[in-house]
This record gives C-alpha cells, sequence and structure tokens, in this order.
C-alpha cells in the first residue's frame, strides 16, 4: 500500500481516482502544475476520500453469492465470488454479477490497530 | 453378568448404542521446507497470519477439511469423518502445495485423535457417576463445566503394545463425547467400558427413585 502515507492510495483506482489522475496527467503535460503538485493533490484525495467514506458515508451496500476462494495474507482478504446480487440501501434495483473479486484491506491501519 | 463390577469389560453387548465417529484428526511429513508467505499468495482458500500462528490455514471441500501446513514441511489434517477420508484430503492438500512449485513427499501418515459421539438414550446423574469414580479418573465440576470428564485407562494389548486412553465427556441429558482415542477400536472400547457404569446412575424423571438418591 501507500509507502509515504498513513493513508490507504487504492482509491485511486476507482472511478473517481482514475478520472482525476488523467486531469492531473493532462495539466502536468501543459506545463500548468508541477509533477509535485500533482502528487500532494493525490495524497490529500487519498486522505479526504479515506476520512469521507468513514464518517459521512451511512448508507450500505449488501450482497450475497457464493464463495468460490478465499485467501489473507499481508492482511489483504482476497474473495472471488460466483452469481452475485447486490442490494443498495435506498434504491430498489438489484445488480447481478457471475464472478465478483473483492480486495479488502484492513479499515485500521497497522500504527492504530 | 455383573458389568458393572468387573473394570476389564471391553465387549460390547448386543442392544447399546453405538459411538458415531465425527472427526480424525492426522499428521503427515511432507519432508521439505515450505516458503509459507509464497504458498499463501499462491495457493488458494488459505490464510496466513504469522505474528499469531505459524502455520498457513488451507480448506478444502472434499472431503471437507482444514489443513494447518508448517514451514518445515509438517501438515495437520483435520475434519475428516473416517481415516481413509483423512488420508485422501491429506493427499489433496498435499498437491494443492506442490501445484505451487513444491516438492512434497507423504511420509508418515498417521492417525493422532479420533473424536466420536454416542447418546446413552438415557439422563445420566453426574453428581452421583462423580461420586463413585472420582478416584479412578471421573471430574465433575459443575460450577466450570456442565459436563463430566470420564478419563478411560484401556492398558495394554495382549501383544503389549500401549493402548490410547480416550476420555468420554458425559452430559446430564445422556449426550457423550469421545475424544483421544487413536484408533477406532479404542474409541469402541472406551465406551463399552463405561457404558455399564453409566446405567446404575440412570435418570428418568418420571421415577420416584429420583426422590431417593
Amino acid at each position: 500500500m501507500a509507502a509515504s502515507n498513513s493513508f490507504y492510495d487504492l482509491y485511486r483506482h476507482g472511478s473517481l481516482g482514475m478520472t482525476l489522475t488523467d486531469a492531473l496527467d493532462e495539466l502536468i503535460e501543459n506545463n500548468s502544475i508541477a509533477p509535485q503538485l500533482a502528487m500532494k493533490v493525490l495524497t490529500q484525495f487519498d486522505r479526504v476520500v479515506a476520512e469521507t467514506l468513514q464518517e459521512r458515508v451511512k448508507s450500505r451496500l449488501t450482497f450475497k453469492g457464493s464463495l468460490d476462494t478465499y485467501r489473507f495474507c499481508d492482511e489483504v482478504w482476497t474473495f472471488l465470488i460466483r452469481n452475485v446480487t447486490f442490494k443498495m440501501d435506498g434504491t430498489q434495483g438489484t445488480v447481478v454479477a457471475d464472478k465478483v473479486k473483492i480486495v479488502s484491506c484492513s479499515a485500521k491501519r497497522n500504527d492504530d490497530k | 453378568m455383573s458389568a458393572s463390577n468387573n473394570h476389564d469389560t471391553y465387549e460390547y453387548q448386543p442392544g447399546w448404542p453405538v459411538p458415531q465417529l465425527q472427526n480424525f484428526v492426522a499428521t503427515v511429513n511432507l519432508d521439505c521446507r515450505i516458503d509459507l508467505a509464497y504458498l499463501s499468495q499462491r495457493a488458494r482458500n488459505v490464510e496466513y497470519r504469522p505474528r499469531r500462528f505459524n502455520a498457513v490455514i488451507m480448506r478444502i471441500r472434499d472431503p471437507r477439511t482444514t489443513a494447518l501446513i508448517f514451514a518445515t514441511g509438517r501438515m495437520v489434517i483435520t475434519g475428516a469423518k473416517t481415516e481413509a477420508l483423512a488420508r485422501l484430503a491429506a493427499r489433496k492438500h498435499a498437491y494443492a502445495v506442490q501445484k505451487c512449485g513444491f516438492n512434497p513427499k507423504f511420509r508418515d501418515f498417521a492417525v493422532q485423535n479420533i473424536i466420536g459421539s454416542v447418546n446413552a438414550g438415557f439422563h445420566i446423574r453426574l453428581e452421583g457417576l462423580a461420586n463413585r469414580y472420582f478416584t479412578v479418573g471421573a471430574h465433575y465440576m459443575p460450577e466450570i463445566f456442565p459436563g463430566l470428564s470420564f478419563k478411560q485407562y484401556l492398558g495394554s494389548r495382549e501383544d503389549g503394545t500401549p493402548r490410547s486412553n480416550p476420555t468420554l465427556l458425559i452430559f446430564t441429558t445422556g449426550k457423550i463425547v469421545i475424544t483421544g482415542a487413536k484408533s477406532e477400536e479404542d474409541l469402541r472400547a472406551s465406551f463399552a467400558r463405561a457404558y455399564p457404569l453409566l446405567l446404575d446412575f440412570r435418570f428418568d424423571s418420571d421415577l420416584k427413585s429420583k426422590a431417593q438418591a
């Protein structure tokens, strides 16, 4: 996970994070901003997303399926689930998927376990 | 025949309840050094928490078993219902290890413990049972645990080989768990030995003898 940062950088791989990274890359190419600034922005993004999800997001997503495989090593859980149905707190409909891979890190980092 | 006085009776009587084998615990030596960190990343259905326990925990679905795999190459297999299934499961776990690039052998497979369960068919007065047999291995402390533990010392076979000493966990309901047996024969023998002793402490709630006890 993140080397110099005390927050996980995995949220950069979500839709929001990828779009931000793309935008920052474009600005760097135009020489509008320095690469160090982009790094600072991304680090700030890591912190804000982590905090916001923890403090301000209350809705729940539930899902059911068959567990195909599991793994726990280096404090990371990896699940492979088949025939999954997702349900969200607010919405009525469900989303289905044949195969879902879930990679999950501990909510508490090693310092404040 | 006064079976309750003869402590060397290991013979089954027809009509007695038969213990069901629930779990076999076995060990095998794969005889090769294993990099647990690597194994936990490549194999499926594994857990590895080195700070908590220094072994990889692997599970398979058929036979439904759990294996503890150590860096020395030793492995413990639990959960199988028969010795043959335990051996088969051990081979499947070993094959999984092999598929990760190691070179396991299959040395010294041995059953270490067999667990069985049985229902005496009647309720039991544990207090009375404990009073009579505490000098020969019965322990009953209801404030600590509701079951009476009764260790059966089976002695040796005719050829001198020692037998295991299974323990019976006896509950008021008449349900019994037998653990610590190294062979199915020992497990059944320990029950055959203890069952007649229980009959004196039968507890039928509609009998007035309860008031006399």
